[in-house]
């Protein structure tokens, strides 16, 4: 049984749904939770108060919440990153529905320098060893005028898998692939000898590179406030159209809707390296994972309710989307999204 | 556990506290609270064996396949691919083992790391252990020893996250900004000594901090163990090498330390455990470089138990599995090692045999 029209709230039979996944996505999707257990909340009798659907939530990182919705363990896996196409062999029923739109900031911890221009030739470079000086001529190339230091350079990388790793390594195949092959692009990798040292988590990134004079990090965007309260550097990056974007919420939302019309059906798109003059390059889809074969047909139904809500009600900028830096979906992604959490049944 | 349960069932059918069995009120043997008492011997003595068996077997049957496919190389290469075409990799077959495509796997950085990391704590953290536990006994006063002792004992009780993040923090930053420049500029150009000159990261994450790190967390385990064996060394022997005129030092080189050769020895294996198994701590200061091993103690490296940790999430989104598999490949290579070393110390106590081991007869 496939649900056709989209409950807009919880039955009134109180269910437990899990979720775990994605650490990036894990702040939001609690503020989402809470907002939703109180909205839909039994206002009388005894149980006064009690929410109709409890929802549980975990930071687990990505592929813990993929394998978990694939094993039937959880019922909603929060990932950074689309099914993986192993993934989606092995388990043909899971879905990945986009939630919201992330982004990746590339920053760097030179004195004094701000905006540097980067693209993905020179990151690659960096990362693999080619390029080991600030002042060597391919970062010169990009910034004339810019009096750059001798200093070496130390990129960092994330030892925890991560799907801020996938986007990155993403972006660099996108732009150079005969620098970086696809075989690195994953949520980890062996690292090339041009990065040797590894943080844990967007916050190790941002005092790793905070203690290490000309360091490069990736870092989410939702780190925006604390990557520039550490003094470090935030590159403009190289779009597909060869202009130099900042990460801002203009440029984000630029490079989402660039890509609206080209976003199929199952929603596994990546958005790296977007068109458009002012799209921002590493921008992502924030998924839930879920299986569309559910073992309980009301569980089903209390899934679909709160997908639906957090597609719709928790697109809210203010209350929910400004506080992690993240964007709102476009209106025909929603529409997409809404038919794929449609087909959660039993 | 299954054990544990027959055990539940005379004591409800007696209908008798748990305790009324126990010698003193009277009844003996084969009645309801004895009877628990028993079983749960017997089950606490079957589980640790069946626990050690079940993890030895899960990890076998997940590993089987890995060993097939990763071959020998396994143990000669870094790589850490679980897929040639990257994420959007296709599953694929071979030899029975599904696997992704262009899988490629070596732990040579993470198995030599694990060893190289444990020797520097051991070459570190014993002989500071002996010596502590030398000065504790003999030569500090009563008062002071005791509170020495309590710190000691405070310090095996610290978190091991708590010292890893005090390594990030405080430590990593400290040798990276106050004591590596200095060696590295000061130590005369031999090739030997090529490996203490370099460069370092910001956070003091290398080699030498997984193992200083690592030294930190032996010592209390060696040297509370070292303290309590220097303790039963009889006097007389002690005195007799003072009468010999044997300075202080000389007695604990030549009387002292061999009495207790043997049970040091068991302190020492249990440190080396502790220092191979190390995960969190060495997560956080190793650099986790799973791509080679460094070229200066400076570098940044990794260890098995760290590996596994950081590289499970993105294990776990190998749709083929293939992955999981290789890492339980790598956790059974762990539990080799550190069977291996308990088998070597087994064998070295027997041969040099003397003093009961601290931890009994079973190690």
């Amino acid at each position: 049984m496939v649900g056709s029209a989209l409950p807009t709230k919880p039955s009134t039979t109180p269910k437990t749904i899990l979720e775990t996944g994605s650490t990036l996505l894990y702040p939001l999707m609690g503020a989402w939770t809470q907002a939703y257990q109180k909205q839909f909340a039994s206002t009388s009798g005894t149980s006064k108060g009690q929410p109709y659907a409890t929802i549980d939530t975990g930071a687990t990182g990505s592929g813990t919440g993929l394998a978990d919705a694939a094993s039937g363990t959880v019922d909603i896996g929060a990932s950074d990153a689309y099914l993986s196409s192993s993934a989606k062999t092995s388990t043909p029923t899971l879905v990945n529905i986009a939630l919201a739109i992330s982004a990746q900031q590339i920053n760097y911890n030179l004195p004094g320098i701000k905006n540097l221009k980067l693209d993905a030739t020179v990151l690659a470079g960096m990362y693999n060893g080619k390029i080991t000086t600030w002042n060597d001529p391919a970062i010169k190339a990009l910034n004339p005028g810019v009096n750059l230091p001798s200093m070496k350079v130390v990129p960092l990388h994330r030892e925890d898998s991560s799907g801020d790793t996938f986007l990155f390594t993403s972006f660099l195949n996108a732009q150079a692939a005969s620098d970086w092959p696809s075989s690195l692009v994953n949520t980890t990798i062996t690292w090339p000898k041009g990065s040797t040292t590894a943080e844990t988590g967007n916050g190790g990134m941002v005092s790793g590179c905070q203690a290490t004079k000309g360091c490069v990090a990736y870092i989410g965007i939702s780190y925006l406030q604390k990557t520039q309260a550490a003094g470090l550097g935030t590159a403009m990056l190289k779009n597909a159209a060869g202009k130099f974007v900042a990460p801002t919420s203009a440029t984000i939302a630029a490079a989402a809707n660039a890509q609206t019309a080209k976003t199929p059906p199952n929603e596994t798109l990546s958005l790296i390296n977007g068109p458009g003059a002012t799209s921002y390059p590493i921008i992502n889809f924030e998924y839930a994972i879920v299986n569309t074969k559910q073992s309980d047909g009301i569980k089903a139904e209390d899934i679909r309710a709160f997908l639906h809500w957090t597609v719709h009600t928790g697109q809210d900028p203010t209350t929910y989307l400004d506080p992690v830096d993240f964007q709102p979906l476009p209106a025909s992604v929603i529409k997409l999204s809404d038919a794929q959490i449609a087909k959660i049944g039993a | 556990m299954a054990a544990s349960a027959p055990g539940a069932g005379p004591a409800e059918g007696a209908g008798d506290s748990p305790l009324s069995g126990l010698p003193g009120d009277g009844t003996r043997g084969g009645r309801g609270g004895l009877d628990v008492i028993r079983w749960l011997g017997r089950a606490g003595a079957i589980i640790p064996l069946g626990a050690l068996i079940f993890i030895v077997i899960v990890l076998l049957v997940e590993a089987i396949p890995a060993f097939r496919y990763n071959g020998l190389s396994f143990f000669s290469k870094s790589v850490y691919t679980p897929g040639g075409g990257g994420y959007n990799s296709v599953i694929v077959h071979t030899g029975g083992a599904a696997h992704q495509s262009g899988a490629s796997f070596g732990f040579f950085s993470s198995i030599i790391g694990t060893l190289i990391t444990t020797l520097i704590a051991v070459l570190v953290g014993v002989p500071l252990s002996i010596g502590a536990a030398l000065a504790i006994v003999e030569r500090l006063p009563k008062r002071l020893a005791a509170g020495v002792g309590v710190f000691l004992e405070l310090l095996a009780g610290i978190p091991s996250v708590v010292i890893g993040l005090w390594g990030v923090v405080t430590f990593g930053p400290f040798l990276a900004r106050d004591i590596v420049p200095f060696v590295s500029r000061n130590l005369p150009d031999v090739p030997v000594l090529n490996y203490f000159k370099g460069p370092i990261n910001g956070l003091g994450q290398s080699m030498l901090a997984s193992g200083l790190i690592l030294a930190i967390m032996i010592i209390p385990i060696v040297a509370s163990t070292a303290r309590d064996l220097i303790r039963q060394v009889p006097i007389l022997p002690r005195e007799g090498a003072v009468a010999l005129g044997m300075s202080d030092a000389q007695c604990a080189m030549r009387v002292t330390l061999p009495w207790i050769r043997t049970g040091l020895i068991g302190a020492i294996v249990l440190g080396i455990g502790r220092a191979l198994g190390e995960t969190i701590a060495v997560a956080m200061v190793s650099g986790n470089n799973i791509a080679g091993l460094p070229s200066n103690i400076y570098g940044t490296m990794t260890t098995i138990a760290a590996t596994l940790v950081n590289n499970l999430d993105s294990a776990l989104s190998d749709g083929s599995h293939f992955t999981v598999r290789t890492l339980a490949e790598l956790a059974l290579v762990l539990v080799v090692i550190t069977l291996a070393v308990n088998v070597a110390a087994r064998m070295l106590v027997r041969r040099t045999s003397g003093a009961a081991l601290p931890i009994g007869p079973g190690l």
